[in-house]
């Protein structure tokens, strides 16, 4: 890793301003949610605390992003909200895109029956709503934060066997995979070094924007009590739950919108510096 | 069912054209909406928009009277009671919408049918009443199996069917000679005497109904012609709608803040409904620490209940509830006047704690609330801070409502707190109180207590068999007081019904005052009482 | 081609067909493990435990799994999906009811989120890390990170709340009749029965609800398409491409689109697919009756005929439309055999 990062393509990514920027983003967002006890102005929101008094304030010198329903400064819980939900899109996807990518250009390289068994099998998995496979986890297991991520990852996983599946099935028939195969190349080797490479920059795309969608589906599963539990604030959730009160409470629903939209960015961006950066080392 | 809607499209179509000549005198329409979704089925409707429907299109026996509490005639003229006896004697004058006259044979056969599929109300008679028998045309005798005082007041929830109209509808089914009972046809259909008749159906979706020129009761002219009742609509659609113009009546499930950002403007007022339930705080007497009185009244005196009622707050005058002081809301029969309303009191709730058996330090308490009930959560909230002012350590769970109801049924799932609100079904206390308290009934959403008293058992089996009022009065005032000092329950509030509605909508019955209002939820929604300009 | 690529088709149906039967028995089990007693939700709060035993007993929830299994495959034999607990009507009523609705207001998402989606993205990759560029990328991250329900309430707090220039709710205004039900999709069935008004009503209707479901859609869409063309611009057949002069249009569509619409298509067929259940949000906001909305009840209540009827119809459009998709891949990459791999 490291002697990659001094390589050519450390040099590109470090020459490409929007990807110092996308950088930039995410170590912000990083430190914002590891030092949150320390820099949020008011670390006590993050817990156990009312204050209906102050309920429903707008944006003020005191609180910078306004106050919710309850009384608790937004700008604080926006910070906190980051550790939670920050960890469990990289934990969803980091389970999840593996998987699916392995199993999609499994499927779509070799193709024949190993092609129909995993990919019939993908669409059962496609086939049942999120909301089913909740509730039933619901049923059976502790409504714990890594169970919700589990049943994210499961629900999440297909995506990416159908994307790696499609690219796959096309390149594979590309002429440097063709030449590959003639001069005898082992097929798993061609499948790693020729054909991965090609799916990667739609799927890099897909995971930066991804970590804005698992963060908003976790404040679904949070409705139905699986995951995130009141006090402890993500993202999701607040959005979601802000957005009954537009448009006369527009920060309930605003700022933490922008706090996704501001962390997408920063993945978005540095996805996009990475990518060019792996493209040139290759 | 295809071909029904066809035809039944096709009779609005025709109306709609012999109305065309006399535009000038436009329908009045009244909106309003509801959650989904509406049963239209008399033997399956409870919920709010289902007992809507009923007061409507169907008619009772007997109905809850009007500003004062008690019950009067309806469909009946009169009834005598000899012992176990109950005989009532039919209006003459009624007829259904078929234009069948109503008879006794629609009586039992509207009895029979509730009873035979066992969903409904129908647990208000099954256990009490022996026998349903139609004496003669226009009298229908109902024998109890003992004395039994919540009866009469059952009836209110007993709609009469046109038993000619289903029968010539009923389909094949599970019930031998009745076939489905009807089932299919009157989940999409009206049979019934009522005010106004259902034009169309879908339970998801939107029922329309109109006017029955022909009701036994003359209707005034300024009530609407045509009702829409929409289900499922989102506070940010009633809001954007009735601002538009292009709604009448909110549902009372809108958030405050938005019922408040409503009330602000100047062409809206507020509906109210109160009087006939309560928003409890459960909590779980067999489950360490509060298995011990003394724990349950220490959380009771630390509640902030000023800030409970802040939160429910609307405008200076209007509140979603009013302090209660008791499990029976103020005005029904029964309700205490004697008992202290709690206040917020640390150093009682501190006495009590020493008191108490266990080291608040040693246990976790579980604060539920229900998912789709989002001013729970800041109820929760507000415990959590309170109850950790006594040194209990909490955990604030978020339940939906279908698991809630599962985790109820044992006492080692169900959460120490839950908080519920609950309604008579019936103009009567023992329609609200003994599904909650009685030992037999633990273990549902309604008694999440899980109490055990044989003190409470008594009393409220006392009050099923005691049939003088005033006896009655002081059976449930003494039980009262009796669980205000057992303290499973917190009572937080009364509960008072909000509805938004557009000042070019009046009703009678859903006034503050309440001196027309029928002491029944959703009874008031009789769109007969309302006006439309 | 032909006779093999309808062999293959054949092949794809057949297992789309054993796929069902998978995807209903797995239905079947998950909908019995979600907590919450069927019975007892759908008779209401107040009910007794008797009565609640009575309808369980009528429901045969007291058999064995693999007994209630072959009597709802019985009964589906017969084109009976059974009775939803949720409407009490029977599932396939509620299905043919609000199906339609879902669909129309699918398509029309679906539609827009390929016009806007795609020439969205391939401006991007023409004008890569230009402002342009930039530009589009902000506005499809915006699309992607806004949820659902926040489009739907913003488009509807625009347009119908302060400008007042579109309907609210539902999928006719007041007083308008349905068109003649051929398709159950208002626009066109308006449009057969030359009813020019009701279309126009119909039209205005599904603007907000289709535009506030395509958001999310077009903002991926656009970031997968440029991403993708991007790349296709640094092969070397697009580079000779432009050594031989070839307009920038030409290229954009002829040599940089086709292979790369790969990625951008796979992942609208599954947004799409995907929006015939999720779109309960907005069905919410706009009052659209739709199958979304009715999926999502029956499982907060428990609906088990409910669940297993929505969950088929939902897996049958994945099929369908997973299986056009990969026949578009083969048409946009003519060099898959396709005969060959599927036939093993």
């Amino acid at each position: 890793m490291v002697a990659i990062l001094r390589s050519e393509g450390w040099y590109k990514f470090r020459r490409n301003p929007l990807s110092m920027v996308g950088l930039g983003l995410v170590t912000l967002i990083v430190l914002l949610a590891v030092f949150a006890p320390l820099v949020a102005p008011y670390p006590t929101h993050a817990g156990a605390f009312v204050d209906f008094v102050n309920a429903s304030q707008p944006p003020s010198a005191t609180n910078w992003f306004g106050t919710d329903l309850i009384g608790r400064d937004i700008l604080s819980r926006i910070f906190f909200g980051y550790q939670v939900s920050l960890v469990l899109s990289v934990v969803v996807l980091v389970i999840a895109v593996p998987i699916g990518v392995g199993l999609g250009l499994v499927a779509g390289y070799f193709g024949g029956w190993i092609d129909y068994l995993i990919m019939r099998v993908t669409d059962v998995f496609l086939s049942i709503p999120p909301l089913v496979l909740a509730m039933a986890i619901m049923g059976f297991l502790e409504p714990t934060l890594l169970n919700a991520m589990m049943a994210v990852a499961v629900m999440w996983w297909p995506w990416y066997a159908r994307l790696a599946y499609n690219l796959s099935r096309s390149e594979s028939h590309e002429g440097y995979v063709l030449a590959a195969e003639v001069i005898g190349a082992p097929k798993w080797h061609v499948l790693v070094r020729e054909v991965l490479p090609n799916c990667l920059p739609a799927v890099f795309t897909k995971i930066t924007l991804d970590v804005g969608f698992v963060i908003l589906i976790a404040s679904s599963l949070s409705f139905l009590g699986l995951g995130v539990q009141p006090p402890t604030p993500d993202l999701g959730s607040m959005v979601a739950e802000g957005a009954q009160y537009l448009p006369d409470m527009w920060w309930m629903t605003v700022f933490p919108a922008v706090a996704i939209l501001i962390a997408v960015l920063g993945f978005n961006l540095l996805g996009d510096g990475l990518r060019d950066a792996l493209d040139q080392g290759r | 069912m295809r071909t029904l809607k066809h035809t039944v499209s096709a009779a609005a179509l025709a109306a709609a054209i012999a109305t065309v000549p006399l535009a000038a005198e436009a329908q009045s329409v009244l909106r309003l909406d509801e959650v989904a979704v509406g049963e239209l089925d008399p033997a399956k409707a409870t919920d709010f928009a289902d007992t809507m429907l009923m007061f409507n299109a169907y008619d009772t026996l007997l109905l809850p009277a009007q500003g004062t509490g008690g019950l009067v005639p309806h469909l009946a003229s009169d009834y005598s009671v000899d012992g176990n006896d109950f005989t009532f004697t039919l209006r003459d004058d009624v007829s259904f919408a078929s234009g069948n006259p109503l008879t006794a044979d629609d009586v039992v056969y509207s009895y029979d049918r509730l009873i035979a599929l066992g969903q409904g109300f129908s647990h208000l008679f099954r256990d009490h009443v022996a026998s349903v028998e139609a004496v003669d045309d226009n009298t229908v005798r109902f024998t109890l199996n003992a004395p039994y005082a919540p009866f009469l007041a059952a009836l209110t929830r007993l709609q009469i069917v046109d038993s000619q109209t289903a029968m010539t509808n009923e389909l094949e089914g599970d019930y031998g000679e009745r076939g489905d009972y009807a089932q299919a046809y009157l989940s999409a259909n009206s049979a019934g005497t009522g005010a106004y008749t259902v034009t169309d159906h879908n339970p998801q979706e939107l029922t329309l109904l109109a006017r029955n020129d022909d009701y036994f009761i003359d209707i005034p002219d300024g009530a609407p012609d045509e009702v829409r009742l929409v289900y499922g609509l989102e506070g940010a659609t009633v809001r954007t709608l009735m601002s538009r113009g292009e709604h009448d009546i909110s549902s009372q499930w809108l958030a405050p803040e938005i019922v408040r950002a409503l009330a602000d403007r100047d062409d809206m007022h507020l509906f109210t409904e109160s009087g006939t339930g309560g928003f409890y705080i459960k909590m779980n007497t067999q489950r360490a620490p509060l298995d011990d009185v003394h724990c349950r009244r220490a959380l009771a005196h630390a509640l902030d209940y000023d800030s409970v009622i802040a939160l429910i707050q609307i405008t200076d005058e209007v509140a979603q509830g009013v302090p209660a002081n008791g499990p029976l809301p103020a005005g029904m029969l029964g309700a205490n006047p004697d008992l202290p309303v709690p206040t917020r009191d640390m150093e009682a709730a501190q006495a009590e704690l020493a008191q108490c058996a266990y080291d608040p330090a040693d246990h976790t308490i579980e604060i539920s609330w229900i998912a789709e009930v989002p001013l729970e959560e800041r109820f929760a909230l507000l415990m959590q801070v309170n109850f950790q002012e006594l040194g209990f350590d909490t955990e604030v769970v978020r339940v939906p409502w279908a698991l809630f109801t599962e985790r109820v049924t044992q006492v080692d799932t169900t959460p120490h707190i839950g908080q519920v609100y609950v309604r008579a079904t019936t103009p009567d206390p023992d329609a609200l109180i003994y599904n909650m308290y009685h030992s037999d009934v633990a273990g549902t959403w309604q008694s999440t207590e899980w109490l055990n008293d044989p003190e409470v058992d008594a009393l409220l089996e006392a009050g099923r068999s005691t049939i003088d009022q005033d006896e009655r009065a002081q059976i449930y005032r003494d039980l009262g007081a009796r669980l205000v000092d057992l303290q499973p329950t917190i009572y937080a509030f009364d509960t008072q019904s909000v509805y938004v509605a557009r000042d070019a909508v009046e009703a009678e019955t859903l006034m503050g005052d309440g001196s027309n209002s029928y002491s029944l939820d959703g009874a008031n929604f009789m769109f007969r009482h309302m006006n439309v300009q | 081609m032909s006779s093999t690529f309808f062999k293959t088709i054949g092949i794809r149906l057949w297992t789309s067909a054993l796929v069902l039967v998978g995807v209903s028995i797995l239905i079947f089990c998950i909908a019995r493990v979600i907590p919450g007693d069927p019975a007892r939700i759908a008779l209401g709060p107040n009910a007794t435990q008797e009565q609640v035993e009575l309808l369980r007993e009528r429901l045969h929830l007291n058999e064995s799994l693999p007994v209630q299994y072959f009597e709802f495959v019985r009964e589906l034999f017969q084109g009976d999906l059974g009775m939803s607990l949720y409407t009490n009507r029977p599932v396939t009523t509620d299905i043919g009811d609000f199906l339609p609705a879902t669909l129309e207001l699918v398509v029309f998402a679906g539609i827009l989120m390929v016009m806007v989606g795609i020439p969205l993205g391939v401006l991007a990759a023409r004008y890569r890390d230009k402002l342009t560029d930039n530009v589009v990328r902000l506005l499809s991250l915006l699309g992607v990170v806004t949820p659902t329900f926040v489009w739907a309430v913003f488009l509807m707090l625009v347009f119908a709340f302060y400008l007042e220039i579109l309907p609210v709710a539902g999928r006719l205004s007041q007083g308008v009749d349905p068109p003649p039900g051929v398709t159950g999709f208002y626009t066109i069935d308006a449009l057969l029965a030359g009813q020019w008004s009701t279309f126009g009503n119909a039209f205005s209707h599904i603007i907000l609800p289709a535009t506030a479901l395509a958001l999310t859609g077009i903002g991926q869409t656009a970031r997968l398409t440029r991403a993708s063309v991007a790349e296709t611009y640094d092969k070397p057949y697009v580079e000779m491409a432009q050594a031989y002069g070839f307009s920038d249009r030409r290229i954009a569509s002829k040599y940089a689109l086709r292979p790369a619409m790969i990625p951008s298509l796979t992942i609208m067929g599954l947004d799409f697919a995907a929006m015939l259940g999720g779109a309960f949000l907005v069905e919410a906001v706009f009052a659209w009756p739709g199958l979304a909305r009715y999926g999502v009840e029956t499982i907060l209540h428990k609906d088990l005929n409910g669940i297993v009827g929505t969950v088929l119809v939902i897996s049958a459009f994945f099929l369908i439309v997973n299986m056009l998709v990969d026949i578009a891949v083969a048409w946009l990459n003519p060099r898959i055999r396709l005969q060959k791999r599927w036939a093993g």
